[in-house]
């Protein structure tokens, strides 16, 4: 392990004395998304997302900026070249993937009913009941939802947010009764004081990749390659610990 | 108390997004008072077809939402010409053009609210109808439209919240993205709506000082 950082910090700073214009990318991140992307007390992006991509610049050798953007807008950034990659807790979905290439799936995440603490809704009653049932607007659960109230003809009514936090907060103020939303942003809740409780999953787990342009294959083998080695590392036990622990 | 921490810690972070906030407002301001003066100015005494120009223009940019020309703009007329200015750039020009077709209309106001005989009595003393306009039908314009334009002023700083539809890091964007790390929506919403509010208050302040230096003794708009 030791031989393998070193022959990495060498070819790091081969790459750095290779190029002194290492190449420079764009990350569009969602700073709405703790604690996969978001702000920090000083005012930089920072989470579990913007960590590991910063690891994996460094160790490739290329140059990352974190550019928080608009959730609606991040793919058409992408599209029109303002962003290089969308590494913020993107789910791979068939819908985007007609659009970008994903990198291979880098993280598993549950999708869950998050209800009050004192609620006793189950998350059977929150999807096949007449409830209000928030969600995060152009998200993967949006278009989840929106299909299966067609196609099951399941009773619910959707009410869409800006962002995860945003619905919790209306999930509070009881004008909603349940969020259907990934457990990360969930549990970075609950972990946050906020009376709220998972009470179950409502399908299957998603994966998520980093998006990136079709034609940017060079990117797409850098961020691959990058993750493989990320894993190899204790570093992504402790990014584990550090973010997404509970 | 723990609420009066975190908007102290959040502070300096948003407040370095009021000085994004200012250079979008001053650059849209700029940008559409430089085209909105000969826009207003062509649409009342320019050949029908320049008016008619002037006309669609104004049509096209106050019948359409802000947040539609921001996304119309930078993901699609910006990327095919190529133009590429940054998302603070990208803010301040679709602001601004927007900003100008209204401008124009509260000039076209002021410059219709003058007696009509002001251009014949320039010709009568050999000036030009360009002349004219500028040394004489402007002066008392500008004067006159400075009212409507501080509500312009106010308007445009709202609208401002909307670039963040871009990434624009101006106030709103980054209160929403504290509000997202520490969960203290409100008290961060009622800060950012104070700091609106306080440099609604310096604009429209400075600019009712501004109307009463300009303001000429004894003028009235008939110019009698």
């Amino acid at each position: 392990m030791k031989r393998l950082s070193c022959i990495l910090a060498a070819f790091a700073v081969l790459c750095m004395a290779a190029g002194a214009q290492a190449k420079s990318y764009v990350n569009g991140i969602d700073a709405n998304y703790p604690p996969f992307a978001y702000v920090g007390e000083d005012g930089k992006p920072a989470g579990f997302d913007v960590d590991s991509m910063d690891w994996i610049a460094k160790h490739m050798g290329f140059e990352i900026t974190h550019q928080p953007m608009d959730w609606d807008g991040i793919i058409p950034a992408l599209m029109n070249k303002k962003i290089d990659m969308v590494c913020s807790g993107m789910s791979i979905s068939p819908e985007r993937a007609a659009v970008v290439a994903f990198s291979e799936p880098y993280y598993t995440i549950q999708k869950v009913i998050l209800v009050p603490a004192d609620s006793t809704l189950t998350a059977e009653q929150a999807i096949k009941g007449k409830t209000k049932l928030g969600v995060q607007r152009g998200t993967n659960e949006h278009e989840l939802l929106e299909t299966r109230k067609v196609e099951e003809k399941l009773q619910y009514e959707l009410r869409f947010y800006d962002s995860a936090p945003l619905a919790v907060e209306d999930l509070l103020n009881g004008r909603i009764e349940a969020i259907a939303m990934d457990s990360a942003p969930a549990n970075d809740a609950i972990n946050k004081g906020k009376a709220v409780k998972i009470v179950g999953t409502f399908a299957d787990d998603d994966l998520f990749g980093v998006a990136i342009r079709k034609d940017d294959k060079e990117l797409l083998n850098l961020v691959n390659e990058g993750y493989r080695k990320l894993k190899a590392d204790p570093y992504w036990k402790e990014l584990q610990a550090k973010y997404l622990t509970k | 108390m723990h609420i009066l921490s975190t908007i102290i810690e959040a502070l300096p972070y948003i407040l370095e997004g009021t000085l994004v906030t200012i250079v979008l407002v001053a650059g849209a301001l700029s940008l559409g008072f430089c085209l909105g003066v000969p826009m207003a100015v062509a649409q009342v005494y320019a050949p029908r077809p320049a008016a008619m120009l002037v006309g669609f223009y104004v049509w096209f940019f106050r019948g359409v939402p802000v947040l539609l020309l921001l996304f119309l703009f930078y993901y699609g007329l910006f990327g095919l010409i190529g133009l590429d200015v940054g998302t603070i750039g990208a803010s301040c020009i679709v602001l601004g053009m927007t900003s100008a077709a209204y401008q124009s209309q509260i000039f076209r106001g002021s410059i219709l609210s003058l007696s009509a005989g002001q251009l014949k009595a320039g010709k009568a003393l050999g000036m030009t109808n360009g002349q004219t306009i500028i040394h004489v039908i402007l002066p008392q314009a500008l004067r006159l439209s400075i009212p409507g334009w501080s509500n312009e002023y106010s308007i445009l700083l709202k609208d401002s919240a909307m670039c963040f539809a871009l990434g624009t890091p101006e106030i709103m964007a980054r209160t929403h993205f504290v509000a997202s790390r520490t969960y203290e929506h409100l008290p961060l919403y009622i800060t950012a709506g104070l700091i609106y509010f306080a440099i609604t208050m310096a604009g429209v302040t400075m600019l009712r000082r501004l109307e009463q230096k300009a303001r000429i003794p004894g003028y009235n708009s008939a110019g009698m």
